[in-house]
């Protein structure tokens, strides 16, 4: 628990305001990042957790089996003793939720926002847009960061194979803001018909001929609508842009000692370091235990056995002795690359962690 | 039902030319599974039962070209290896923006259409057409598929969260879009997904809790629900079930007549209490998976590496299809 353990995330839960969990997909980033929750409230911090997609069981320990509500932060109890003020509360991302709550703050009027809401492009893709998922996690976490209520916001990211989208979600947003045939449609134009900008009129025209009229109209409607709040999304990109590089914020990286795994957590905190985000830590998870090693003269003794029980356990010592040294050879130069931020090692446990008690025990491995 | 032995008779209720019962098969499991890895066994498996096999990586994972025997793949189909017997691997990926081009070349649509495509740029009309960069790459599958440009196209999907959307984007693009080539191109696919000639997805999970149960979920989603052909389900990554760690070392010594050190008994335990405890629930996961499910299941060995070779990849390919003894 020293303040200065290199293998300890003990400073960052008690110091961040935002915590962001990233990684691969399987490498237990829900898990890791609801025990630092746990962790955060056992220090007296007041904590809520954002989940996205948890695995079933974990949600229900979290109390994130009802559905709809589950998009609201919900109380978890029994996380052990915690100091003075510490609380854990969980919810579950809710993309089209969130995107709907952002529209209707931005929105200038209660009728702008029904009119963004209630168009079909809209609704189809709130949720499916590329990205959006990611986009919405980090307005979920701004949105929970600026209500005050809470001392740590934690935000589980989507997995993601490019986890660099995540970073660059809301740019790309103001991106797309920014497209020339965007700007052309929403610049004091009204119909289709007077539309007279060249590229974009044949935007039109291909959308037409490729998914047919009906479209045409939703989109440019769609679009307009967007252009009445398009101040307030460019605004917030930025903000967030700016909370996501601040010094109450941390990443934390978490990776499997897998190849592929490895090679996208070395990508991630490449891009991290790059793109000056703070990282608050590595963690490695489930890595396979390293067996005690057999002296020279019983590796002799235990050379050639005739099958039997004895030979199963040589031979399992030994393929786990190799597994378990070439993880380890395989996390060198991730764990380099994770500079003098905290490097935390977590061994492959006998069995998948989905209740409250398996996290209270993962955090304390993790402080 | 890990292992050798056991291996053998879980395999043997699938038919040995499942590889090839349909032209498409697309691989699918949670991120973290190995469902590439999976995917590039199936490719090695029917290219040395003589199949010639174009392998498309949609979500193009670095490295998978070195695992197949050859270069990075890219855009543009490459050969992997050719194997004795007639059998070759073909590989490529395919970018939304490439199977958009494709799709206005094929559709005859004329230079100027062409060109307002472009200058509006694939990211506007997607974002107009939601699933349409999913649908893009499931239609220029589905044409491979209709030119008959391979024996089997083994279709790497996106991984984690994003195998259900991708394959269902054909069924949900259908909410928005009314009418034009779109629509026609989202039945035609819906069509290749729904026929079992043609089209069978090969799903991949671990043999721990949490996998199994989004296996289940996945199946249930794609194979029930959405009535695409099931191939037999896989449980990558199994340890050999060795019975003998079930004996505390001392134990096990004695019935090879031999004495074991303090310290040579620690050591084994130290490996075996582990082993015992993956074995129980590898058990306990793969009876619950044949349990809830009706489809044959096949188990792949864990290999003591956490980086694959190619022959590494042989031993899995071995794996997935029976001896025809």
């Amino acid at each position: 628990m020293n303040e200065l353990d290199p293998h300890s995330l003990q400073r960052v839960i008690e110091e961040s305001e935002l915590l962001l969990t990233c990684g691969p997909g399987g490498v237990g980033k829900t898990t890791t990042a609801a025990a630092l929750g746990v962790a955060a409230a056992q220090a007296g911090r007041r904590t809520v957790v954002v989940t996205v997609d948890p695995a079933r069981r974990l949600a229900d320990a979290l109390g994130l089996d009802d559905g709809a509500a589950s998009d609201e932060p919900h109380r978890v109890d029994d996380i052990g003793s915690t100091a003075e003020g510490g609380e854990l509360w969980a919810l579950m991302l809710d993309a089209e939720k969130t995107f709907d709550r952002l529209v209707r703050e931005q929105s200038g009027s209660r009728k702008q926002a029904e009119t963004v809401l209630n168009n079909p492009v809209y609704q189809a893709i709130s949720g499916s847009l590329s990205g959006a998922q990611e986009y919405m996690a980090i307005e979920r976490l701004h949105q929970l960061h600026v209500s005050g209520e809470w001392d740590l916001v934690i935000v589980d990211t989507p997995p993601s194979r490019h986890a660099i989208d995540l970073l660059e979600a809301p740019d790309r947003l103001v991106g797309f803001l920014g497209h020339p045939v965007y700007r052309a449609l929403t610049v004091g134009q009204r119909t289709f018909a007077k539309i007279t900008d060249a590229a974009t009129s044949m935007f039109l025209w291909a959308v037409k001929r490729l998914a047919g009229p009906q479209i045409v109209e939703d989109t440019l409607e769609f679009f307009r609508s967007l252009a009445n709040i398009e101040g307030g999304l460019r605004h917030r990109a930025k903000q967030v842009s700016v909370l996501l590089r601040g010094e109450d914020t941390a990443f934390v990286v978490v990776t499997s000692p897998r190849a592929e795994a490895v090679g996208e957590a070395e990508h991630l905190l490449d891009a991290i370091a790059d793109k000056k985000f703070p990282l608050g830590g590595l963690v490695v998870n489930l890595i396979h235990p390293l067996p005690e090693p057999l002296s020279d003269a019983d590796e002799r003794l235990l050379a050639d056995l005739d099958p039997g029980p004895l030979a199963d356990q040589v031979e399992w010592h030994r393929e786990l002795s190799t597994l378990a040294t070439a993880e380890r050879e395989e996390l060198v130069e991730v764990e380099r690359l994770a500079g003098d931020a905290p490097v935390i090692e977590l061994p492959l446990l006998p069995v998948d962690i989905h209740d409250v008690p398996g996290l209270v025990d993962l955090a304390e491995r993790l402080t | 039902m890990c292992g050798s032995a056991d291996t053998v008779e879980a395999v043997n209720t699938v038919d040995t030319q499942w590889l090839t019962s349909a032209h498409v098969m697309i691989v699918a499991g949670k991120g973290g599974v190995g469902s590439s890895t999976v995917a590039a066994a199936a490719a090695v498996a029917a290219a040395r039962d003589g199949a010639d096999v174009l392998f498309i990586a949609v979500d193009g994972r670095p490295g998978m070209g070195a695992l197949l025997g050859g270069r990075e793949i890219s855009d543009r189909e490459q050969t992997m290896q050719r194997v004795d017997g007639g059998g070759r691997i073909r590989a490529r990926s395919i970018p939304a923006d490439q199977a958009f081009g494709d799709y206005l070349e094929l559709k005859g649509v004329g230079g100027l259409l062409r060109r307002a495509a472009s200058s509006a740029s694939l990211p506007m009309i997607a974002a107009a057409t939601p699933g349409l960069e999913h649908l893009l790459v499931l239609g220029k599958i589905k044409e491979l598929e209709k030119e008959g440009v391979a024996d089997l196209i083994v279709v790497d999907a996106p991984p984690a969260g994003h195998a259900t959307p991708f394959i269902r984007s054909a069924s949900g693009l259908s909410d928005v879009v009314k009418s034009g080539p779109v629509l026609e191109q989202a039945e035609e696919v819906a069509e290749m997904l729904a026929d079992p000639q043609r089209c069978k997805a090969l799903l991949v999970a671990l043999p721990e809790e949490t996998p199994i149960t989004e296996l289940m979920e996945l199946a249930t989603d794609l194979g029930d629900d959405l009535g695409l052909g099931l191939l037999p389900l896989v449980v990558n990554a199994c340890w050999p079930d060795r019975s003998g760690l079930d004996k505390s070392p001392a134990m096990a010594a004695r019935s090879h007549k031999l004495k074991l050190s303090d310290s040579a008994k620690s050591a084994l335990e130290s490996a075996a209490d582990f082993g015992r405890s993956r074995l129980a629930q590898q058990r306990e996961q793969i009876e619950r998976l044949t349990e809830a499910r009706d489809e044959p299941i096949i188990t792949l060995p864990r290999l003591a590496t956490p980086r694959l070779s190619p022959d590494d990849l042989a031993i899995l390919a071995d794996a997935l299809v029976p001896d025809d003894e």
